[in-house]
């Protein structure tokens, strides 16, 4: 086990390595991590999205824009590459795939790649559509993957339409899955309408969401772990 | 803000031109903060090199604009553009062209490409945005292609249309690339670069540029 002085220099400079998007950094983080036999899923949490939530607030203080926040992602994207093979399956008793993509007719999709990067810090398998899926593939993909999740995300008024109707699709088919839905034309009132389970407005706040989830996340593990 | 120190400097460290755009209307929501668009150019010859040393000076303005306080973004080459990153995606949604327009250094010409009064179209663009107030320089809002038909009557798969560009229209179909890229699959079996070039070789302003500079071939 590494010693806690040199823990906490891997850790800061995997955080630091984020909020300054500086992908090199990152790398060399993580592998100096795996060498010094740091646990990965510490790595990722407590290094990696620890920064990420910095990046998070900063874009709120309006500090960091959509380009900082991309950057900051492929740095994040860095890091994890190298230590998501070292990761050890999170126990936390949800199985944890997720169906996500951005409907038929929109090709914004940031927003949507920043909540899919927080489903892979944790550690869900991500069935990723793309952008411009049909709608069908929506319904089809949950129900070949059992995906207990489904995020549907638009930017446009004209495309966000079809979503009740995949959401209504999905919930008759297994009633279990839950939906969430995003980007500028949605509202939590729609939400609602519609039967989707949770919401996000843009890429920031999708970015806030997916780091709360994952800081829930985070949370059971450390409460199942002082149990043991 | 006087961009002299930063283009000379560009300039001593390998840069064929420097301009800087006020790209305000060229840009989307993302980056709309970022209005200020520094044209990069190096004469080429469509190898590594280019790229390289285009890489190299947009890392050397980014550097220093951070330096000062400023924020940057850069938009890569073309030719240089890593598919599996995010910010990838941004790229698209600025053309190194608009910079070249805006900053005065050159017109789209009926070929497509940026044409510079003394190095045609042989010269191969990087972009740097950023949130500097810079003094703009004076943009080319018109083509300067005239009478000149070369690269319409010369272009083997008949892409070239013959339209002249303006600031003013900036949807209007200049080359029909489809038909250039299906031209270079049929022949070459190729999808990406390099294209037939004869659009470029022909221009006069190319032409003209020749004993210009430093030609690496």
């Amino acid at each position: 086990m590494a010693d806690d002085a040199k823990k906490k220099e891997v850790l800061e400079q995997l955080r630091n390595g984020v909020i300054q998007y500086d992908e090199d950094a990152c790398k060399e983080g993580a592998t100096e991590a795996i060498e010094a036999g740091l646990d990965a899923n510490e790595a990722i949490f407590d290094g990696l999205v620890s920064g990420m939530e910095e990046v998070g607030r900063l874009f709120e203080a309006q500090e960091y824009f959509v380009p900082e926040i991309l950057m900051c992602a492929d740095a994040l994207y860095a890091g994890l590459d190298i230590l998501k093979p070292h990761c050890k399956q999170m126990d936390l008793g949800v199985k944890g795939s997720v169906v996500i993509g951005t409907v038929e007719g929109d090709v914004h999709d940031i927003g949507k790649n920043l909540v899919k990067m927080m489903f892979d810090v944790a550690g869900f398998n991500v069935y990723d559509l793309g952008r411009d899926v049909p709608l069908d593939r929506f319904v089809d993909e949950q129900l070949k993957t059992d995906s207990e999740l489904v995020c549907l995300s638009a930017m446009m008024t004209t495309s966000m339409v079809g979503m009740p109707k995949v959401i209504e699709k999905i919930k008759e088919k297994n009633p279990n899955c839950m939906v969430m839905i995003g980007g500028a034309p949605t509202s939590r009132d729609l939400a609602d309408k519609w039967g989707a389970d949770g919401y996000a407005e843009d890429a920031s706040n999708a970015l806030k969401e997916a780091i709360k989830m994952v800081a829930f996340l985070k949370k059971l593990r450390d409460e199942k772990a002082e149990k043991k | 803000m006087n961009a002299e120190p930063l283009k000379q400097y560009l300039t001593r460290e390998g840069a064929t031109l420097v301009g800087i755009g006020d790209v305000t209307e060229a840009l989307s929501g993302e980056i709309l903060h970022l209005n200020r668009g520094i044209a990069i150019a190096v004469n080429r010859s469509l190898n590594r090199e280019t790229v390289k040393i285009l890489s190299r000076l947009q890392e050397l303005a980014d550097e220093w604009l951070r330096l000062k306080g400023y924020r940057s973004l850069i938009i890569p080459p073309d030719s240089d553009r890593r598919k599996d990153r995010l910010i990838t995606r941004l790229y698209k949604l600025f053309c190194h062209k608009t910079a070249a327009t805006c900053s005065g250094l050159g017109w789209v010409g009926k070929n497509g490409l940026v044409i510079n009064r003394l190095y045609g179209s042989k010269l191969s663009w990087a972009t740097v945005l950023t949130n500097a107030p810079f003094e703009p320089d004076e943009p080319v809002r018109e083509s300067e292609c005239g009478d000149c038909d070369l690269c319409v009557t010369h272009c083997p798969s008949g892409a070239i249309r013959g339209e002249h560009w303006s600031v003013t229209e900036p949807k209007k179909k200049i080359v029909a690339y489809e038909k250039c890229s299906a031209l270079k699959e049929e022949r070459q079996g190729l999808k990406d670069k390099p294209n037939c070039g004869f659009c470029v070789t022909v221009c006069p302003y190319s032409r003209k540029s020749n004993g210009q500079g430093k030609m690496e071939y």
